[in-house]
């Protein structure tokens, strides 16, 4: 009995699965994912428990930076402290945030997600290293 | 699709100058530390936040009646004192009733502590902590894994949630390269048996002994988009309890990796627990309590995972499909004199659905197909149904 419930139950998901829709949203997942646009910096920053992707954005002083922020689960944040910078990013599939961020002089910018999104929040932090 | 723009032309304060290795040290300097918080690094969300995850389960084991179970019950309360000080915490209630005894379920302070963040490379947290092992010990939210229950590896391997008291420090380096670092309460070999290894070791920071604490740490790299590898380990002597005292050193390591890209998801983890003068902890036991509680010196577990996404995007939420090979052995080397319990050299195949109304919820069904190297005690299939839900 318990078997042929488990068979029905994952035969009607397998059913429902093939009529699947495709993936709606063209989400850049390994394209590129920082690219020079005009004197702008264009990153992809792909948030997911508990990490950002990458962690680690190299730019030149006096670059104007702009990071697209998308999540793979649930919604995250995203802060850099010391600067009015504190978006929500919004969950899997449900579209991009976008920040400006200019930085004037060299130095370490942190960034860390500011929504509480699990167990491990604390380990979703970020910088952004502003090189001469 | 809503754009907000934001243009930042100050610069902002550095505060690598500021680590320390201590948390002493760090304690002394906090105060000045933080008058040069800047305006700007108030919060804009509550500084205070309650969030949580709960999941409950309809088991159906072959030859048996179902059971209800509502499994878990968490709640996370956080607070942020400023972007750089947070306090974390997970309280936990198992199986809906708390009765005094531990077959009436279980409430427990999973996480409680309090994180200096200093700087990227390098941050000093201290309190109730997860033991940083494995893919699920500290990433267990429902909608995150696939399977009604977490994996077996995960369960008398890895004992998930493995938490404890203890201080350490964690931190990132490079394009994705983390660390972490602590030192806890060690386990009590005591309360080890057969079936599920070292979980019931775990003193759980309830006046826990710390004469001789217990190290355990974690690498992964988390730099390549989707691709999470990593390795733990945990050494600690767990025979406080006996007298005459004897030192029983137990020693968990792990190897684990997680990719993702767009549907696919594949997952795999690697954990084996060495304990030494497992025969004397035997021997001991079997003076103290008539059983012989047949503790093995290695147990071994190791699991593969394939899931796929047939409904992406979709108005209606996603949809996954997964199958998991588990094979967990809490009696892979005895000591000598002591034979192996077959019973508990198990391995199992799981296969299932997992339904994404949103991101944040999921309906889980699977099959799992059980078998041990037992003649005598059967392993029975089970029929499993879960809905979970962060917040």
């Amino acid at each position: 009995m318990t078997r042929r419930l488990a068979a029905g139950v994952v035969g009607a998901a397998l059913a429902v699965g093939s009529i699947g829709s495709g993936r709606p949203e063209g989400r850049p997942l390994h394209a590129e994912i920082s690219v020079q646009v005009g004197g702008e910096q264009v990153v992809d920053v792909t948030a997911e428990r508990f990490s950002f992707t990458p962690s680690e954005i190299r730019v030149k002083a006096g670059t104007r930076l702009q990071i697209r922020l998308s999540s793979e689960d649930t919604d995250h944040g995203f802060r850099i402290p010391g600067t009015d910078i504190d978006v929500r990013i919004p969950k899997r599939n449900r579209g991009t945030k976008i920040v400006a961020f200019e930085a004037a002089k060299p130095g370490r910018y942190t960034f860390q997600c500011s929504h509480v999104c699990g167990a491990g929040h604390s380990f979703m932090r970020g910088e952004i290293v502003v090189t001469e | 699709m809503k754009h907000q723009n934001y243009r930042v032309f100050t610069g902002v304060r550095r505060a690598s100058g500021l680590a320390t290795g201590l948390i002493i040290a760090f304690a002394l300097i906090q105060p000045a530390w933080a008058r040069q918080t800047q305006a700007g690094d108030a919060p804009a969300a509550p500084a205070t936040a309650l969030s949580g995850y709960m999941e409950f389960h309809l088991n159906k084991l072959e030859r048996r009646d179902g059971t209800l179970d509502f499994h878990r019950f968490v709640l996370l309360v956080t607070h942020e004192f400023n972007p750089r000080l947070r306090f974390v915490s997970e309280i936990e209630i198992e199986h809906a009733v708390v009765a005094g005894l531990e077959e009436g379920g279980e409430l427990e302070i999973e996480q409680a502590y309090l994180d200096f963040l200093i700087n990227r490379a390098f941050n000093v947290r201290a309190g109730m902590l997860l033991v940083p092992m494995g893919i699920i010990n500290e990433r267990h939210e429902p909608p995150v894994f696939y399977g009604v229950e977490r994996p077996l590896v995960d369960t008398v391997i890895i004992p998930t949630t493995w938490f404890d008291i203890g201080a350490g420090v964690h931190g990132e380096v490079g394009r994705g390269w983390r660390y972490r670092v602590y030192v806890m309460a060690p386990l009590n070999a005591a309360e080890f048996d057969a079936e599920e290894g070292v979980r019931e070791g775990q003193q759980h920071g309830s006046e826990a002994n710390v004469g001789r604490v217990a190290l355990t740490g974690r690498l992964e790299y988390v730099g390549l988009r989707g691709l999470t590898v990593g390795a733990g380990f945990w050494s600690g002597r767990s025979g406080f309890e006996f007298r005459p005292r004897f030192d029983v050193p137990v020693t968990v390591l792990e190897a684990d990796v997680r990719y993702t890209r767009d549907r696919l998801e594949l997952r795999g983890q690697f954990a084996q627990v060495s304990i030494d003068n497992a025969a004397l902890v035997n021997d001991t036991m079997t003076l103290r309590t008539g059983v012989n509680p047949n503790i093995a010196r290695t147990l071994r577990g190791a699991y593969g995972e394939v899931g796929y996404r047939v409904i992406s995007g979709a108005r209606m939420g996603d949809v996954g499909l997964f199958t998991r090979y588990e094979n967990v052995d809490t009696q892979r080397r005895m000591p000598d004199g002591y034979l192996p319990l077959k019973a508990f050299d198990r391995d199992q195949w799981v296969i299932g659905a997992t339904y994404w109304p949103d991101p944040d919820v999921a309906v889980k069904l699977d099959y799992i197909v059980a078998r041990n190297k037992s003649e005598v005690v059967p392993a029975p299939n089970s029929f499993n149904v879960g809905l979970g839900w962060w917040f």
